[in-house]
Formats: C-alpha cells, sequence, structure tokens
C-alpha cells in the first residue's frame, strides 16, 4: 500500500450537488465508507482527483419503513443495517449478509451502495502498482490479457458483494438519479456479466437508495470463506422460499463469489408446485453446479467454490423447508 | 503502584509485561514512529524478473530528478551479507544477477515519498532473462540453470545422516509405514511491517541504526563489513519491535540499504517497507515436502525411521542450512527410537530467500511424523497416547545424535491433557462430524552452540547500582514482544531480594549494553536469564558486603529480602536497600557488576557435520489434543478446543508462559488451517493481511494451557524455553482431529476447506469403487 496521490474531497449536502460535482469533474469518484475504494487507490488502480463524499447527503443516510416496503438509503452502514429490527426480522438474508461483511471496523463505515457497488476482484488485479506492472497488467486494469484465461478475451473478475444476492432473492429494486433524473430498476438490472464493467451506471449516476416489498418470503444468506472475518466469499448464496400446503410456492436464489456479476439462478420455477424433497435438493444442486462459472480469480480452486455454492444452496434451502 | 516482591523459587508471580502498559497506551514508540521529521524517505527498486543477467540499469534520470538526494545501486557495495559464515551469497543490493522477483535492485534517498516514487519510476533496468524455478522439483531438475554457479544442482546443503541400525530396525517391526506430506510455505506475518530509520554523521564519521531487528549484535556486523565501516563508528539501537518470530532474526536487505543511503546523503534516512514488501522480505518457513518411514511393533514400539525432507529455500542461503539441519536433528529428542536416517535437501529457487521461523526446521517434519503415527496406531488398533507412552525417553541422557537431556516432562504432559481433554471417556464417541486428535512436539531452549564462534560467554548481562538506590539491567537482548526483558528485571529482582518496580532494565543499545546475539532459538530466558541471574548474585555480594560492614556483622549472617538486609530479626539491626546502597558507595562510587552464562562444550552437540544444531541445554515438551468440527459439504473446520500441556521447566511468571503457550498454538493452528504463500510466477499472491490468511479472533478456539515444570537442573531457577515447543504439535493434532471426525487423510497443509472437499469427494469414489468390488465379488 503506498500513500494516496494528491486529491480533493468535496463534501456535497444533497444529491443534485453530487451529481453536480460528479459531472464537472471527470476524474472524480464518489466515496462513502470508502473500505473497497481507498485500498484500490493505495494500489494505484483508481487515481481520482476529487472524492465526492457522501455521508454529509441527510437522504441516503436513513432506513424508512412505509406501506410499500422498505426503503434503504446507500449510505446506510452495513452495521445500521444489521443491527435495524425490521430488517433482522422481515428480510433476514439482507441482515445476514450485512454482519457477515469484513469485520466489524469495516461494518462501522461501509454502505450499502458502496456494497452493490463493489469492485470486481481477481487475485491478480488486487495487488499492487509494482506487482500488476511486473505481470504486464491484465485486461481489468491497464492490459491487455486476461491471466485467468489467457486464451479469452473477457474479463473474469468475480463479484463478491454479500448484500446483492440476499437483496435479490427478496425482490429489491434500486433507484439511481444521474443528470438526466431518476431512475428505478430491479437490482438484477445493475449488473453485467463482465468483470471489467460490471455496473450498468452511466456517467456521473448515483445509486441513492434499495426498496424492498412490503412483502418478502422467508430467506437467508451464507457463504463460505477460509476465515469467519474479513474475508470476501468464496462463494455465497442467498435464498428466499415461500411453500405453500407442501410445495413450493416460490423459490428465489442469489448467487455472488462465483462470477462477474451476482445472479438470480435460472429456471427454480421447475421447482414451484412440487416438494422440496431431496430429489428436488439434488436437482437444484446441480443447478447451480451449471450455472456458477468461477474461475482461477481466487487461490481456493475454482472446483471448491462451484460445489461449495450448490451444497450451501441445497442446505439453506432445506433449512428454509424445515427439513 | 503496589510493591511485588518476586519469589520465584517460592510462588508463583503473575507478572504483566513491564513494558505492557506502553504497548496498550500506545506511546510505545516503534521504528516508524520515532522523529524523522528531518529524515529523507528511502524507498528501493525491485526486479521485476525471477532470474536473469543484468545487462542495463541507468538511474541517471532518477538521480537528476529535482528532490533527490541519493541513489545506491549494487555498484555502491561489493560485500556479500547473510547470517551464516559460510553462506553469505547476498548483495544487498543486486550485482550482475537477479534471483527473484522483487530483489531489490537500486535505492532511493528523497525530499519525499512521491519524488522517490517518481525517481524509481525513472529508473531504466535491462535484464537478459533465464529460466525460473518455482519448485524444489524444478530446480533439481538435471538441466536446469544454476541460479548460484558454486552450487550444483541447486542445492544449497544435502545432509546425510544415520544413527542406528535404520534396516534391521524396520525388519523387527510388524507394521512399516510411510507417508509425505507437503507443507505450504507460510509466513511470519508479524503486526509491524520493516522499518529502519539511519543517521549517519559526516561530522563524526559515525552510523547510528535504529531497526526492527530481533539480532542487533549481527546487524552491527553486517554494516560494518558492508559499508567497509569500523565497528565501534556504529551504534545499534532497537526500538520497539512489533513481534519478529523469525522475520527478523537475520540482517534484512532493506537494513543495510538504508544505512548505504544514510552515508550517501550523509545525513538521515527512513525506510518503511510496504506490506508487500515485507513479505517479500520474508525469510520464513519454506515450503517443505516431508516423507517418512516408520516401523512399529504390534504394541506400538517404534523400532526405526526414515525421514527425507525437501525444503524450498528460495533464491539465497539465508539460514537454509541450519534449517535443513534442525529437520534432522530434531526427529531425535522427543522419543526413543533406536535407528534413525535422515536425508535433507535444501533447494534453491527464484523465489524470495526463506529464513527461520518459530519452531525453526522442526514443525513440517514433526508434523509428518505426527501424523503418520496416528495413522499407523488406527491400523494397529493402538491408543495414540498409548503409542506414545510406549516410546518416551528417560532423562538424563543423550541421543543418538549427541543431544543432550537433562530434563524430560513429556509423559506428565500426556497425562495431563488426556484427563483434561476427557480423552478416554470420549474417543470414538463423538457424533459424526466431530473428532479428537492429540499429538506431541519439542524444542530447543537456546542453540548451545552460537553462530557467530568468538569464544565469549552465550550471555553477559551488567547490572547497575548507584546514588539513586535504582538497579539497572544492561542486556543485549532484544524484546520483540516475547517479554524478554520481563525475564531480565525479574532474574535481577529475585535474587536481590528486591520488588520488581526497583528493577530498570536498558536492552539492545549497543553503546549501552553488553553485546548479546540475540532473540533467536528461544535462548534469551536460558542463557540471559541465568547471566541476569549471576550479575545479581555478584551484586548482592557486594551489597551484603556492605551490610555487614554498617551492621557489624559477618556477610553469611546478612539476609536480603523485602528490600531489606537484616541480620536476625531485630530493627536495630535492619537497613533499607537505599542505606545499604550508600554504604557501599562510599570509596567505591557507582557499582556495575557483570554475569555471565556458557554453555559447556559437552552439550554443544554430536562430533559429525551439522551435530550442533539442535543442540541446547535443556528441551521444552508437549502434548495437546484438539477437538473439531468438520462440516462435510463446505469443507469448513471449526476448532471447538484445544487442550495444550507445555513442559518448560520452571514456569518463572506463569502469565507469560500462558501466553507464550497460547501464541504458539495459535500461530501453529494458523499454519494448519488457512495461512500459505503462493506465488503466481515468482510473484507473490499472497502479499497482504488480507490474502495471507491469519487467523481471525472468530477462529479462535479455548485454549486450555496447562504448564508442566520438570525443573531442569541447569534452567535459571529450573526454567526452560516456553515459547516455541508447543507450536509443532499443533498441526498434526488437528490433523489427527479431522482424520477421527470424518475418516479422510489430509497430506497437504494447510487443510483449508477446498482440501478437505477433494479429500471428501475422493473418499467417496474409493468408498463406492470399495461398493462395487463387492458386488462384483
Amino acid at each position: 500500500m503506498s500513500e494516496l496521490a494528491p486529491l480533493r474531497v468535496a463534501r456535497p449536502r444533497d444529491v443534485e450537488a453530487a451529481v453536480a460535482l460528479r459531472r464537472a469533474e471527470n476524474q472524480s469518484r464518489y466515496i462513502a465508507g470508502g473500505t473497497d475504494l481507498i485500498v484500490n487507490m493505495r494500489r494505484g488502480i483508481r487515481r481520482p482527483k476529487l472524492l465526492i463524499d457522501l455521508t454529509g447527503v441527510e437522504e441516503l443516510g436513513d432506513v424508512s419503513v412505509t406501506q410499500r416496503g422498505v426503503r434503504i438509503g446507500a449510505a446506510v452502514t452495513l452495521a445500521q443495517l444489521a443491527a435495524e429490527p425490521d430488517v433482522s426480522t422481515r428480510y433476514r438474508a439482507a441482515a445476514e449478509a450485512a454482519e457477515a461483511i469484513a469485520g466489524p471496523g469495516h461494518r462501522s463505515v461501509a454502505t450499502v451502495g458502496g456494497n452493490l457497488c463493489l469492485d470486481t476482484r481477481c487475485i491478480y488485479y488486487n495487488q499492487s502498482e509494482w506487482w500488476r506492472r511486473a505481470n504486464h497488467y491484465c485486461l481489468k486494469h491497464a492490459g491487455t490479457v486476461c491471466h485467468v484465461a489467457p486464451q479469452g478475451k473477457r474479463c473474469h473478475a468475480a463479484y463478491s458483494g454479500d448484500l446483492a444476492p440476499a437483496l435479490m432473492v427478496l425482490g429489491a429494486e434500486i433507484e439511481i438519479a444521474g443528470p438526466d433524473g431518476h431512475r428505478r430498476i430491479p437490482l438484477a438490472d445493475l449488473y453485467a456479466d463482465n468483470g471489467r464493467a460490471h455496473l450498468k451506471l452511466m456517467p456521473g449516476e448515483l445509486l441513492l437508495c434499495v426498496h424492498l416489498p412490503a412483502a418478502a418470503p422467508p430467506s437467508t444468506y451464507a457463504k463460505v470463506r477460509l476465515r469467519g472475518a474479513i474475508d470476501f466469499p468464496l462463494a455465497g448464496v442467498a435464498v428466499s422460499l415461500a411453500m405453500a400446503d407442501g410445495t413450493v410456492a416460490a423459490l428465489r436464489v442469489g448467487l455472488t463469489g462465483t462470477n462477474p456479476r451476482p445472479f438470480l439462478l435460472a429456471e427454480t420455477e421447475s421447482f414451484v408446485g412440487r416438494p422440496l424433497d431431496a430429489d428436488a435438493l439434488a436437482r437444484l444442486d446441480k443447478l447451480v453446479q451449471k450455472q456458477v462459472q468461477p474461475m482461477r480469480t481466487t487461490l481456493a480452486s475454482a472446483n471448491y467454490r462451484r460445489l461449495a455454492a450448490a451444497a450451501l444452496a441445497r442446505r439453506l434451502a432445506a433449512r428454509l423447508a424445515g427439513i | 503502584m503496589s510493591d511485588s516482591t518476586i519469589q520465584v523459587e517460592a510462588g508463583r508471580p503473575r507478572v504483566p509485561l513491564i513494558d505492557g502498559i506502553e504497548k496498550v497506551t500506545g506511546t510505545a514508540q516503534y521504528t516508524a514512529d520515532l522523529d524523522h521529521a528531518d529524515a529523507l524517505v528511502g524507498r528501493i527498486f525491485r526486479s521485476p524478473v525471477s532470474h536473469g543477467e543484468i545487462v542495463r540499469l541507468d538511474v541517471s534520470k532518477a538521480r537528476a530528478l529535482d528532490g533527490v538526494l541519493a541513489v545506491v545501486t549494487g555498484e555502491d557495495c561489493p560485500h556479500t551479507y547473510g547470517v551464516l559464515p559460510v553462506a553469505m551469497n547476498e548483495y544487498p543490493l543486486a550485482r550482475d544477477k537477479v534471483r527473484y522477483r522483487g530483489e531489490p535492485v537500486a535505492a532511493v534517498a528523497a525530499e519525499d515519498a512521491e519524488t522517490a516514487q517518481r525517481a524509481l519510476d525513472l529508473i531504466e533496468f535491462e535484464v537478459r532473462e533465464l529460466p525460473a524455478y518455482y519448485t524444489a522439483e524444478a530446480a533439481r531438475a538435471g538441466d536446469a540453470v544454476l541460479i548460484h554457479d558454486d552450487k550444483p544442482g541447486n542445492f544449497e546443503r544435502r545432509v546425510h545422516h544415520v544413527f542406528g541400525d535404520v534396516a534391521q530396525g524396520l525388519a523387527a517391526a510388524d507394521l512399516v509405514r510411510e507417508t509425505t506430506i507437503d507443507c505450504a510455505e507460510v509466513n511470519h506475518g508479524q503486526i509491524e511491517p520493516h522499518a529502519a530509520l539511519a543517521q549517519f554523521d559526516p561530522f563524526t564519521g559515525r552510523l547510528t541504526m535504529r531497526s526492527v531487528s530481533q539480532v542487533t549484535y549481527y546487524l552491527h556486523l553486517m554494516l560494518a563489513r558492508c559499508l567497509e565501516m569500523e565497528e565501534s563508528r556504529i551504534r545499534i539501537i532497537k526500538p520497539f519491535v512489533g513481534g519478529g518470530f523469525g522475520a527478523r532474526v537475520e540482517v534484512l536487505n532493506f537494513e543495510i540499504v538504508t544505512a548505504l543511503l544514510a552515508r550517501a546523503v550523509q545525513g538521515k534516512v527512513m525506510m518503511e517497507l510496504t506490506r508487500e514488501e515485507t513479505f517479500l522480505t520474508h525469510r520464513a518457513r519454506p515450503q517443505t515436502t516431508v516423507r517418512i518411514k516408520l516401523g512399529m511393533t504390534k504394541d506400538g514400539r517404534m523400532t526405526a525411521c526414515e525421514a527425507e525432507v525437501v525444503q524450498r529455500g528460495g533464491a539465497y542461503a539465508g539460514y537454509g542450512i541450519v534449517t535443513i539441519l534442525y529437520a534432522g536433528a530434531l526427529v531425535h529428542g522427543l522419543y526413543d527410537i533406536p535407528a534413525i536416517q535422515y536425508d535433507g535437501y535444501r533447494v534453491y529457487a527464484n523465489l524470495p530467500p526463506c529464513g527461520a521461523m518459530r519452531g525453526h526446521g522442526s514443525v513440517d517434519m514433526r508434523h509428518t511424523f505426527e501424523v503418520l503415527v496416528d495413522r499407523m496406531a488406527r491400523e494397529l488398533k493402538l491408543d495414540p497416547f498409548a503409542v506414545r507412552r510406549k516410546n518416551l525417553l528417560k532423562a538424563p541422557t543423550c541421543t543418538a545424535n549427541g543431544l543432550t537431556i537433562n530434563s524430560y516432562g513429556l509423559a506428565e504432559c500426556l497425562d495431563r491433557v488426556e484427563r483434561a481433554s476427557g480423552w478416554r471417556e470420549r474417543i470414538g464417541r463423538l457424533p459424526p462430524g466431530k473428532g479428537l486428535g492429540m499429538a506431541c512436539s519439542h524444542y530447543v531452549s537456546g542453540a548451545a552452540k552460537p553462530i557467530h564462534w568468538t569464544g565469549e560467554p552465550h550471555a553477559t548481562v551488567n547490572v547497575k547500582v548507584d546514588f539513586d538506590g535504582g538497579v539497572t539491567a544492561l542486556t543485549g537482548a532484544a524484546d520483540i514482544g516475547q517479554g524478554s526483558s520481563t525475564i531480565v528485571a525479574i532474574a535481577v529482582a529475585d535474587t536481590l531480594g528486591v520488588p520488581l518496580e526497583r528493577v530498570r532494565v536498558i536492552a539492545a543499545d549497543s553503546a549501552i549494553t553488553p553485546k548479546d546475539n540475540g532473540a533467536y532459538s528461544s535462548r534469551i530466558t536460558y542463557m540471559v536469564g541465568n547471566a541476569a541471574i549471576d550479575a545479581a548474585k555478584n551484586l548482592k555480594e557486594r551489597l551484603v558486603a556492605a551490610a555487614a560492614r554498617k551492621l557489624e556483622a559477618l556477610p553469611e549472617d546478612v539476609a536480603c529480602e523485602g528490600d531489606m538486609f537484616r541480620v536476625g530479626h531485630g530493627e536495630q539491626s535492619a537497613l533499607t536497600f537505599d542505606e545499604v546502597v550508600r554504604e557501599a558507595l562510599v570509596n567505591e562510587g557507582t557499582i556495575t557488576v557483570k554475569g555471565t552464562f556458557t554453555c559447556p562444550p559437552d552439550m554443544q552437540g554430536g562430533k559429525h557435520k551439522g551435530g550442533a544444531v539442535g543442540s541446547t541445554m535443556g528441551f521444552s515438551y508437549a502434548a495437546q489434543v484438539i477437538e473439531v468440527s468438520v462440516d462435510e459439504d463446505t469443507g469448513m473446520i471449526s476448532v471447538d478446543k484445544i487442550w495444550v500441556a507445555l513442559d518448560c521447566g520452571r514456569a518463572i511468571n506463569p502469565l507469560a508462559v500462558e501466553g507464550q503457550i497460547e501464541g504458539s498454538v495459535w500461530m501453529g493452528l494458523g499454519q494448519a488451517m488457512s495461512e500459505e504463500t503462493r506465488y503466481l510466477d515468482g510473484l507473490p499472491a499472497h502479499a497482504s493481511m488480507l490474502e495471507y490468511r491469519i487467523a481471525t479472533s472468530a477462529e479462535s478456539p479455548p485454549i486450555e494451557t496447562h504448564i508442566v515444570e520438570s525443573i531442569d537442573p541447569n534452567g535459571p531457577f529450573g526454567a526452560k524455553e516456553a515459547s516455541e515447543g508447543a507450536l509443532a504439535s499443533a498441526p498434526p493434532a488437528l490433523v489427527n482431529a479431522i482424520a477421527n471426525a470424518l475418516g479422510i487423510d489430509l497430506d497437504e497443509l494447510p487443510v483449508t476447506p477446498d482440501r478437505v472437499v477433494e479429500a471428501m469427494v475422493e473418499r467417496r469414489r474409493r468408498d463406492r469403487l470399495e461398493d462395487l468390488r463387492k458386488a462384483a465379488s
């Protein structure tokens, strides 16, 4: 980690001012907790001239509950989210995911928006300038070759935010402010399957908040990692499950840590109307194994991440079904 | 503050470290905290390639940059350095060749960090690349290019030691089994990154060096050698050091480079390495492949052992020869084994050089041995405790390879952890996914033969008393967090019979304190502790004589305790410590006495080549039981509890002993569960505290420590070492516990979840084949 290059910091009081600042300086970045961005800056990956500190923007900083659901500001800290009674009771996966991110120190400053917009990670990318230069850089940043899959032309850096899959299985939508006003989209639509550019945000756009529907099925989240704290997920799985008369009414499985984006498992509707028995769980295991695409972006083997993601999905679904 | 009189012989005082308050309140000054407002910033240019001949190194643009005061290269230092006089093959800045990615090539001193970095970016470096080898196997291959021209086969050292008749021993066994285990390279992971502050005074030609060293004496020698300076012009001061574990137990390139820069600018230079650079400058436990073949009778008696150890040592020698010798020497000394053959291969590779790390040389060998014993016990349907008990040594004794064992508390260690863990009642009766495992280990209390043989005592301590009544112990021993200064204080206070608060310890400043060989091989408590006792006895003699004079009594009638000197019990015949000191100073002035300690030559190991390594005056012994829960699907292991017993002779300060035992077990557990260094084409993929996975508090299990006091005949107050002995039994106890839980044999360290899952997949496949075979027949 080296010194930060000289830069300016602005602390706007409202969203409009923040967006205007971002627009006026091309080499600027939004910052809240900084637990992801500052590390990359110290490694020379990002070199913004202006940081726009969002922690002074009031409307980003709270959780509000209405009849239509819950609105979570993007600058709400992970610690705040995990401790929010409405979240931990009604949207359990979100609280569990928030509580399992990094360590207590990180969670006290890291934010919901920051975690959703977490940069993708790769063992060839999250290294110092000296390291990356000695390795001739990589496709994700300043280079032309992906060292994970040198034959291909894709960046395989993995997304490893914990909150996204949890919020996705809860049916989250997000609100985005930009130079041309606000837009609201399903959370899943924020992400592209490209490790190099995994966020579908237009220049200057700012993630404002997350909306969760008033009614959400029971949900849960778990991940595998080497240590019980600090580490990013090697594979993270969120499941929400609604049962009716002993059969599945709705099943959603969200995955992180394995692909360049978090995603909802496809074809889960095939479980609807059937019991979640051993056969179904085995089928779910296979489905996860088929759809995750871990690559050699971590020191743990890709095959392990595939098997572990499937095992977690099976286990969490069984737990929600009360098996 | 209440005074606390220490009575080591009589009681069990629990003394917090004497420098603990400064550390926990944040007032302790580590090297990077020292005032360096007027210092230039030092930065190192490192090789981007693994192996090659230097074709061109042009630093002219860097030198011409505004704000750059000096640039030094290999041209500025034609001298090699290294910890072993027989194996100094490393330059502080590369000359002619580079041998690993990250090797220092040039360094700059600039007015600020930004300028220093810009200067590095202006350095032009061209290399004709040579084939690079990242495994011992590749480096040993017949057609491999030599990393060092004078080292054929890329071997740093080959060892072949045979004691006893191994063939006969194996023939006499009922069961002979062999296993090979691959142990990853691991790192000390000390919290404080490397740093050094060097100041060269142009008027006096003197150099003052402050660094994170564990071995200030060696640093002194190497700076004199590399800078061609008289030793008398150099002063080494050790500030607070944030952990060592062997990371700083040899002189490191950045220390010499900082001094070169300071001399070049005729001023002051601060060098603070990043965490990545600290990992590159690591000198840690090498990747090691251990193959052990063991013979056992059906009642568990060991008959013979064949051990082969291959260590991937990295690009330079460092401590390598000692490491590969330790691995063989310490096959001996734990159990009674009639015949042992050892073959060791220390191999060069194009990676950062390895060195000494807590449990130096012994850990991976011990791991493999203890795992194999467990597997054989299972096959013979013997209890693993019973097997150990069948093979105990009897002290005093001398091992086949000439190691002296004067005290041996392993039997009691076994009893204690067996009972505490409820082993007999619980083993074999645990629910699925849960397991218990045990293992034993040992370690030296200081190498009996110093690396730099000078004929001097092994340790020297000075104790000064002056008009103020303060007792000042002066020691060169480096306190690096292990608490060595506290031990010196206790040894002096207890011997004198004064409260601990009266004793002040000044450590590791070459201008003030007597030379000490340093903080390594767990030598300080044993050697410096004995020297401190000796010094305090000498002072006490002087004080008692003064008291006797004043009290008009015979010295042998004067008792000194509780800060008072008395003859009998009368008030009239008592003097305070201050009164006695004043009397003692009459006609004398300030009193400084000296104490020393020397290991007798007959305890300095066997006569064979390399026989001094492993020799010590006292071995510590440990046994531990680990209880685990394993998740079969995700491979996640959680350690539920550890019971550990350590025979450390006398526990001079049980509080510190417990801390050291917990720390060593925890460090062993880290190596067992998650820590490993990995290189991608020679680039460190692990060089951050995120990727190098030291256990967090979330994984740290309750550790129940038991202190076994065998009372060593030669140790200070009967003490032996307490900080390394329990480490090496942690990894095998864990792997044995996993075997007990799941029935899988893991042949790699660390046992990360992916390796556990792979082993489970393999076991299921084997079971399926077995079922098919049964069905077919």
